[in-house]
């Protein structure tokens, strides 16, 4: 291709110019041959009269001298130089009268004649030849070089995709079979597989600790509403025993229904939270937070009031973001209803909404006992419940909810005091959302 | 009421047909989606309760087929799934109110009356609702009683307003949740029983006739 190239381009005109020279060189040799020395000058003479021309000549004694010449000195060393003609490749400076000078790259033939003088002839090669020439020659040089390191680079880089790909798939059949405690490993370069065995690892993550979640989940249910059964079942067959009283028996009866009906109320607890997991971001629409939070605000300040307790609310305005308005809602609700659950008469409730830099916060904080920094973690899990919180209603799984909720929404759930380091100076609850 | 119920679990359907006897209602009870159809064409019923997973035809298609139809009994939706955009689905579909299993027997009663009340009530629109000697004007947003005018919030006016449209009917605190403030989750504490009582302390305190009752395990009723 590279022949095709150079010969449909610039060949066809080398050709030419190198047909020039060799037949001005031919020229030349019959007039030596047919008059000598003698006519060699003469002939060289008449042609140094042309100021501008392609051709360049030199003629030189055996000795070095110049008898004519265009130039300072012969470009080779002629020593070297015998009755064949040899060809040389030179430039010559022209100064210019304005500017840089010109530089001429020339092409020519050197001769020894039979009086052991020496002649150059030599011709201007355009200056495209001599370009497409140098660049085909760089080429020619660089292309088995370039397919070797191509063939190398390309035999490593499929022998790496092909070992990235199976640990992925060693992976995914490690899932398969159940274990999901495997990780992918993350190189360091940054690339597609690594991107792709990070984005895989924490799906691995996600699933390990959804599967975690719902063993544990089904254990505490199990444990947690076997207590209050049990209860029920004993106080009905108690009353079943005793005499018949009639308002005794009302009594229990009335009773039952409403533990019943807190029972039931735990199981949609139960639901709603197992729920959130499953519901797809794609079904998020855009909700006006400032006003769920106004509205949240303004549906819990009588209870508050009710309590006795002081409740602010300080609201930016226009805070919209993409999610679940029921869900938001129910997480709010969550957090004020457990202020005003846990913060003794008297005490005060802060709600805020405000933009934060990297996204925007909602923060319930209360002046209750607070949440001591090792049971933090904890209290977030299913059915969790402090001790002190034993005897207040409520299933524990309000926070859960909550961060399910945040999670959801790519958010996070942060537990701490009101004041800074002092976690009884009461709770503070902190719903970061990007 | 009589009230129709087209759920196929059998022991679900006996469940709820207990729990509208009880309340006073008369109830038939089918298994299937075109059966349901069928009846609901031919017969005079106050309300349908459909379950939304029936074999077959599905509950929605079969509102959805009443409806375009001609019929226009008011349709309760029953169903496993609680996310809000299902029920959207169901109201879309043609159903007027929407309630998840599990549910408590008083919410289902509750709303199947208010539904009832509903379709009775679908003809002309009132400006002025009146329970007892309570008045409400709807256009100049006014409430008077015994000649006191009462001065309320706008949020309690909006709460006072659905408990009179629903008089002589038991209300829930979800069901207050979802039509006073328009959110859906289950209201712990007495987050609504506050709201209640200070609606209570304006419009029933100084007065002799206490209209605004609390029903024990249910949720609210006012009354004339």
């Amino acid at each position: 291709m590279l022949a095709y190239f150079y010969t449909a381009t610039v060949g066809a005109m080398r050709s030419e110019t190198i047909g020039r020279l060799e037949s001005e060189l031919q020229t030349l040799a019959v007039a030596w041959n047919s008059g000598g020395p003698q006519r060699l000058e003469q002939s060289l003479l008449e042609r140094a009269f042309v100021r501008v021309r392609d051709f360049t000549y030199q003629l030189e004694t055996g000795d070095g001298d110049i008898i004519i010449g265009d130039l300072p000195r012969m470009p080779v060393d002629t020593s070297t130089v015998f009755a064949e003609p040899q060809s040389v490749t030179f430039e010559i400076e022209r100064a210019q009268p304005v500017g840089v000078p010109d530089i001429s790259t020339i092409e020519g033939r050197i001769v020894r004649l039979g009086d052991d003088s020496v002649l150059l002839v030599g011709i201007k090669m355009d200056e495209r030849i001599m370009l497409v020439s140098r660049v085909t020659r760089a080429v020619a040089t660089a292309a088995p070089i370039g397919i070797i390191l191509a063939l190398i680079g390309g035999y490593f880089s499929s022998r790496y995709a092909a070992r990235r790909a199976e640990g992925l798939s060693r992976i995914a059949e490690a899932v398969m079979g159940g274990d999901l405690s495997q990780r992918a490993d993350i190189g360091e370069t940054g690339d597609e597989f690594d991107r792709l065995s990070e984005r895989l690892n924490a799906m691995l993550t996600r699933l390990e600790r959804l599967m975690a979640s719902t063993r544990h989940a089904g254990e505490a249910i199990a444990h947690d509403l076997r207590s209050p059964l049990s209860r029920l079942r004993n106080r009905l067959e108690a009353t079943l025993r005793a005499p018949i009283d009639r308002e005794i028996a009302e009594n229990t009866l009335e009773q039952t229904v409403v533990e019943i009906d807190q029972l039931l109320a735990t199981f949609n607890a139960i639901l709603r939270l197992s729920r959130v997991s499953e519901v797809s971001t794609s079904k998020f629409s855009t909700v006006n937070l400032s006003e769920l939070a106004g509205e949240m605000a303004e549906l819990f300040e009588p209870a508050c009031e009710d309590s006795e307790l002081s409740f602010t609310a300080k609201i930016s305005p226009d805070i919209q973001i993409r999610g679940d308005r029921a869900l938001l809602a129910q997480a709010v609700s969550n957090l004020l209803d457990n202020a005003i659950k846990y913060t003794p008469s008297g005490g005060a409730i802060a709600f805020e909404l405000c933009r934060d830099p990297d996204g925007l916060r909602i923060m319930v904080g209360d002046s209750g006992p607070g949440i001591s920094v090792d049971d933090r973690e904890r209290v977030k899990q299913r059915f969790v419940r402090l001790d002190e919180a034993r005897t207040q209603p409520g299933s524990g799984l309000g926070l859960a909810l909550v961060d399910a909720v945040a999670e959801l929404h790519h958010g996070q759930l942060i537990l701490g005091s009101s004041i800074p380091d002092n976690p009884g100076s009461g709770l503070l609850v902190t719903l970061k959302l990007p | 009421m009589h009230i129709l119920v087209i759920e196929d679990d059998r022991e679900h359907s006996e469940f709820i047909e207990n729990v509208l006897i009880g309340a006073g209602h008369s109830v038939e009870c089918v298994g299937q989606g075109d059966e349901g159809l069928l009846r609901a064409r031919s017969e005079n019923f106050d309300a349908l309760i459909v379950d939304r997973m029936l074999p077959e035809k599905s509950g929605l298609r079969m509102v959805q087929e009443f409806r375009a139809g001609g019929g226009v009994t008011p349709a309760l939706f029953l169903s496993a799934l609680s996310e809000v955009d299902h029920r959207v689905e169901g109201l879309e579909a043609g159903g007027d109110d929407y309630l998840a299993k599990p549910f408590a027997p008083a919410e289902l009663v509750a709303r199947v009356e208010a539904l009832g009340r509903r379709h009775s009530q679908n003809e002309t629109p009132v400006t002025i609702l009146k329970v007892g000697d309570l008045e409400m004007d709807l256009l100049s947003r006014k409430v008077v009683r015994e000649d006191t005018i009462i001065d309320l919030q706008p949020r309690e006016f909006k709460l006072l307003e659905f408990l009179m449209r629903h008089a002589g009917q038991t209300v829930t605190r979800t069901m207050l949740l979802e039509k006073v403030w328009n959110y859906h989750f289950d209201p712990q504490t007495n987050v609504i029983d506050v709201h209640i009582s200070r609606l209570r302390s304006k419009i029933d305190k100084e007065f002799d006739r206490q209209l605004l009752q609390t029903v024990r395990g249910a949720g609210y009723c006012l009354e004339g």
